[in-house]
Formats: C-alpha cells, sequence, structure tokens
C-alpha cells in the first residue's frame, strides 16, 4: 500500500522510490536515490523538482516494490549471454549482451510478458549482431509498486523458450568459396566475389579454408563442392548462376551434390534469388551477382543466424519480406537501419 | 500422474471434442483450463473416483470451453459437482471441498491475439488458434485466481436438505431456493418472475404414453383413438 505525506512531514523518512530531475540538454537521471532519508537541506531541492508530496511505502504481504519486481523480470527475461546488473535506477534494469554474438529475441514471448498489464521490456531487433556490454533490452514495472503474483507470472512467460533474449555466439566456420561462371573461369572477366565474400566471412569471424572457380557445368561444380566438403569446409558459398538463364546450371549442381534440402528463393530485394541448401548438416549459401552491386543483400541478413546456429528454411526466408525492402540509400546506414528487421 | 503431457492432452481433447461434437479452439483452451485447474488442486485428470467425489467446478461461460471443462473433470450437473455461472467470462473455477482450496482459471484475451505469433506461416485466425493453442505456455493461455467459494449445505452433492412448497402455486422447491417474502414461501418465478413468461398449461396428445405400459391387458396401440374419459 502506497501512502502519501506532506514534504514538510517528510522529514527523517526514507525514500520509496528514486526521484528524478530533467535539466534539458544536460542532464536526465535520479537526483534522489530510493532509500536517502529525507533531511531539513533536501526539501528545497525537492520543492524546485515540483513535489509537494512524497509516497510512503507500507508493503503488504502480496505487493512487491518496482525495483524487486525488475530484478525478478530480469532475471527471467535474460537467456543464455545476456547479463544485467541487480542496480534498478528508476525502477528500471538495463539488459546487456554477455558476449559477442547475434541477439535473438522471442518475439512472441515478448509480446506475451508485454501484454501482461504494469510490466514493460524493449529490446533491440531480433537478429541483430552486438558486442559483449552492449545495451540490447530493459525492462520496468511500471507502478511504483504491484502484485507480486503479476510478476510472477510476467517472469513465467518470460522465461518460456529460456528468456525472451539470448545472445548466441558466432561459430567460427572454415567457408569454402565456388565461384561460379564460365566468363571469370575462362579469364573473360576479373573476378569480383571472392574478396567480397571473404570479406564479410572474416568479418564474422570465420575463415574463408578453401576457394575453387568452376565454369557453368553443373558437374564440375558438384566435383568443386565435394572437394570443398572433403577438405573440411562446413560453411559453403556459392557465387553466380542463380539466376534463370540456361547457363545458370548452380542450383542443378548442388542438387547433383546431394543436397537434402534445398530453398531457392528470398523475400529479400536485393536478394530474391538468394538460394539456402543443406548438405547433410553443412549449409550451402547460393549468392546472387546482387552482392556485387549492393553492400547489403539476403547474405548479409542470413549469414550471421546459419553462424548462430539457426537453420534457415523457407520459412524464414518468407519471414524476410516485412522489412526485406533496401531503400537504396546514398550512403548505405546498414545495420542502424530498418533493412531486415521485420522478420 | 497424469501431469500435462502431449499424450494425456491429446486424449482428453479427443474424447471431449467426441462428447462435444466437433474441434475448435475452445475445446482445446478448455481441455487445458481443466488440466490446469486439476493440476492446481493436485488431482489427476480426470480425477480419480475419490477425488471427484470431492471436486467441484463452476463454469462461468456456456461456450464450446465449458464442455471441454465438463468433460475433462467429468463434473456433472446432475450430481451437483457442475455448476454453471452465466458470467459470460472464459473461466472455471476448481474447488476441493475437503481443503476449501479453490482456483478459478481465466482464460487470457491475450492468448487470443498471440495465436498468430506463435506460429506465424499459418494465415487463417482459427487454425492458428487451434494450434498455437497446443503450444502456448499455461502462463500466457490463463490467469489464476486462489479464490474462496462459500458453499452451503444445499449447494452440496447428496440428498435433497430441505422441500418447501410455493404459496402461490404449490410448486415444490427444493435445496433451499425458495424465497421468503413477508414471512410467506414462494419458488423463485412466482416471486421474481422467470425466464419465461405467459405459462398456460394445455393438454396435448397422448398424454398417456409411457415407456412401459402399466395398464395390464390393454396396450398403447389399442388405447389409440378411445374417446378421453
Amino acid at each position: 500500500m502506497i501512502k502519501t505525506v506532506k514534504l514538510e512531514e517528510a522529514v527523517g523518512t526514507k525514500l520509496a522510490h528514486d526521484i528524478t530531475e530533467i535539466r534539458p540538454g544536460e542532464f536526465k537521471g535520479p537526483a534522489f536515490r530510493k532509500g536517502h532519508t529525507v533531511c531539513q537541506e533536501d526539501i528545497c531541492r525537492m520543492q524546485r523538482l515540483g513535489k509537494n508530496h512524497l509516497y510512503v511505502i507500507d508493503l503488504e504481504a502480496d505487493e512487491i516494490h518496482e525495483n524487486e519486481a525488475a530484478a525478478i523480470l530480469a532475471d527471467a527475461l535474460a537467456g543464455e549471454g545476456v547479463v544485467w546488473e541487480n542496480n534498478p535506477r528508476e525502477g528500471k534494469i538495463n539488459l546487456y549482451a554477455g558476449r559477442d554474438g547475434l541477439l535473438q529475441v522471442s518475439t512472441q514471448s515478448l509480446a506475451a510478458f508485454n501484454l501482461v498489464d504494469e510490466v514493460m521490456c524493449a529490446t533491440l531487433h531480433s537478429h541483430t549482431l552486438v558486442k559483449t556490454g552492449e545495451l540490447i533490452g530493459a525492462t520496468r514495472a511500471i507502478p511504483l509498486i504491484m502484485k507480486r503474483a503479476i510478476i510472477e507470472r510476467a517472469a513465467a512467460i518470460a522465461r518460456q523458450n529460456r528468456g525472451v533474449l539470448t545472445v548466441r555466439p558466432l561459430r567460427r566456420a572454415r567457408a569454402g568459396l565456388i565461384i561460379t561462371g564460365n566468363e571469370v573461369y575462362h579469364g573473360l572477366i576479373q573476378d569480383r566475389f571472392a574478396p567480397v565474400l571473404s570479406s564479410k566471412i572474416q568479418s564474422l569471424g570465420s575463415e574463408m579454408a578453401a576457394l575453387a572457380f568452376a565454369p557453368d557445368d553443373a558437374e564440375t561444380i558438384t566435383r568443386a563442392i565435394l572437394s570443398h566438403l572433403e577438405q573440411g569446409c562446413d560453411l559453403l558459398l556459392l557465387s553466380g548462376g542463380m539466376s534463370v538463364d540456361p547457363d545458370d546450371v548452380t542450383r542443378h549442381a548442388i542438387h547433383r551434390a546431394g543436397a537434402t534440402e534445398i530453398h531457392y528463393g528470398s523475400a529479400v530485394l536485393p536478394g530474391a534469388m538468394f538460394l539456402v541448401a543443406y548438405l547433410g548438416e553443412v549449409p550451402l549459401l547460393g549468392v546472387p551477382a546482387c552482392a556485387l552491386h549492393h553492400p547489403v543483400t539476403t547474405l548479409d541478413l542470413v549469414l550471421p543466424r546459419i553462424l548462430a546456429g539457426e537453420r534457415i528454411g523457407k520459412l524464414e526466408l518468407a519471414l524476410l519480406g516485412h522489412g526485406g525492402l533496401c531503400r537504396d540509400c546514398q550512403e548505405c546506414a546498414y545495420p542502424a537501419c530498418p533493412f531486415g528487421k521485420g522478420a | 500422474m497424469n501431469r500435462d503431457g502431449a499424450a494425456p492432452f491429446e486424449e482428453l481433447l479427443a474424447g471431449s471434442v467426441a462428447a462435444h461434437g466437433h474441434l475448435c479452439p475452445g475445446q482445446i483452451v478448455g481441455v487445458r483450463m481443466a488440466m490446469l485447474g486439476l493440476r492446481l488442486l493436485d488431482f489427476e485428470a480426470p480425477p480419480t473416483y475419490p477425488q471427484l467425489k470431492q471436486l467441484i467446478v463452476f463454469i462461468e461461460m456456456d461456450r464450446c470451453t465449458g464442455d471441454a471443462v465438463a468433460f475433462v473433470t467429468n463434473a456433472k450437473l446432475g450430481r451437483r459437482s457442475l455448476k454453471f455461472m452465466d458470467y459470460g467470462i472464459m473461466a472455471a473455477t476448481f474447488l476441493n471441498l475437503e481443503s476449501g482450496k479453490a482456483f478459478r482459471v481465466i482464460s487470457t484475451e491475450e492468448s487470443r491475439d498471440l495465436a498468430q505469433m506463435y506460429v506465424p506461416q499459418e494465415t487463417d485466425k482459427r487454425q492458428a488458434q487451434l494450434e498455437s493453442y497446443r503450444i502456448m505456455p499455461d502462463s500466457v493461455m490463463f490467469r489464476v485466481q486462489r479464490v474462496k467459494v462459500d458453499l452451503t449445505p444445499f449447494d452440496l452433492p447428496g440428498p435433497t436438505r430441505r422441500k418447501a412448497t410455493c404459496r402461490k402455486c404449490g410448486q415444490v422447491v427444493r435445496d433451499g431456493r425458495e424465497v421468503i417474502r413477508d414471512g410467506q414461501t414462494y419458488c423463485r418465478p412466482c416471486a421474481r418472475g422467470a425466464y419465461f413468461t405467459e405459462a398456460q398449461e394445455i393438454a396435448w396428445e397422448e398424454m398417456n404414453w409411457s415407456p412401459f405400459l402399466t395398464i395390464p391387458g390393454k396396450d398403447f396401440a389399442a388405447r389409440q383413438g378411445e374417446p378421453a374419459t
């Protein structure tokens, strides 16, 4: 239960919550922290902050203070690879990446959590690459005191699927690259794919373990795929031959190599002709030519997820459609842009 | 123990669907609501006979969910273990008569809103509910209140506790449902009005039919067309 006392009668009482001060453009934060014992000298400053009354809390057995609530919520929301400090400020607790990796947000659990009255959690988008210590979410109980059962139910909801936020480490893949196309293979044009794709792979902490060039011949491409697998590659990238021309035989070659699952086409522009296949457990990504002209394509949305251990199938490629349209800005601000964030 | 789990759930759902007549989202909600209510009382689903004797279920809606709750709990109106409270609320309360413990399980509106998020590949809302209500955790599907339920002996299973006769219409009223007004006893329809109006007693054709004829030497067909006496 909350009781209200007049400010001038509050000397000697302990503050029930932080008192926030906002100086526009200068400062926003707690001027007084919860638990501070009000003394005579505080009264003037509190009056300046617009306080004429203060809350005194008398908790019932089934009630809980916002700070304790926030800690329960944070503990439930934080999955593997997420850390938080039990030092609520103004009833709020921040959640941080406990390691480098890919943030995954269980959006249905988050929605279910936020549909519980009087609690909230806000996160970065799912599938965002994050660094250790980066702020990835925050939670708070909205009222100063609330019923413990509500917090416990919200926490139970948050705990489904082992927490709402998880940071999955990216595995260090041994990537094998196959550049297809007669024009490159026969030296008519210079390949530009290998440097672009190597750089993307290395920037995610993986290594380029093998590189091969193949003409538009299914059998040769198949042999290159199998050779890469024999060399111990656990991720394959194939460029070129992904479109609908009769010379584009890459898909056929992937099939011949024994792919158990082939998904051609993603709901992303640029990158509609992207392909995901699996040879046993080894993912194979077919990268269309747009990756040469656009800094960010389907590959950039899918590769971190593959490295984080996610199995990308037809549904995942389809769900990329919402937010999957690149605005083609003159200066690319990705990842600080909405591209690929709707899935 | 017949605790939560796919196999007992599917078994109970199949039985409930057969009894109710069709599979619908409400059936799944009802089966799960009952399983949760029984689990909170530490009862099995369905309850054992001794547990059934201790169980009273209050259903707050007359919808598919209500039938599923009744099926899973084996609670019956005629055994006075099932009470219908006409609140129009998707909730049911499970009371253990022996311990007095009672839990009111309320189906959340959020679970309806979230159904399609749980199965994003499903575009049909009803189908999404059918699938998602199988996988949503109880914490999302339901809110639970611990409640106190005051029952009088007149509400309990067992023999009729009291009979009273309406002063106005002569109807016998059982189990304390009579109304005392100005020291006189009435049935509820006479005292407060009823769900029906303009009641008029009638005679009907074949008034003497019974499943087993009781008049020796006369069968029902032979009496057809006899003048009324």
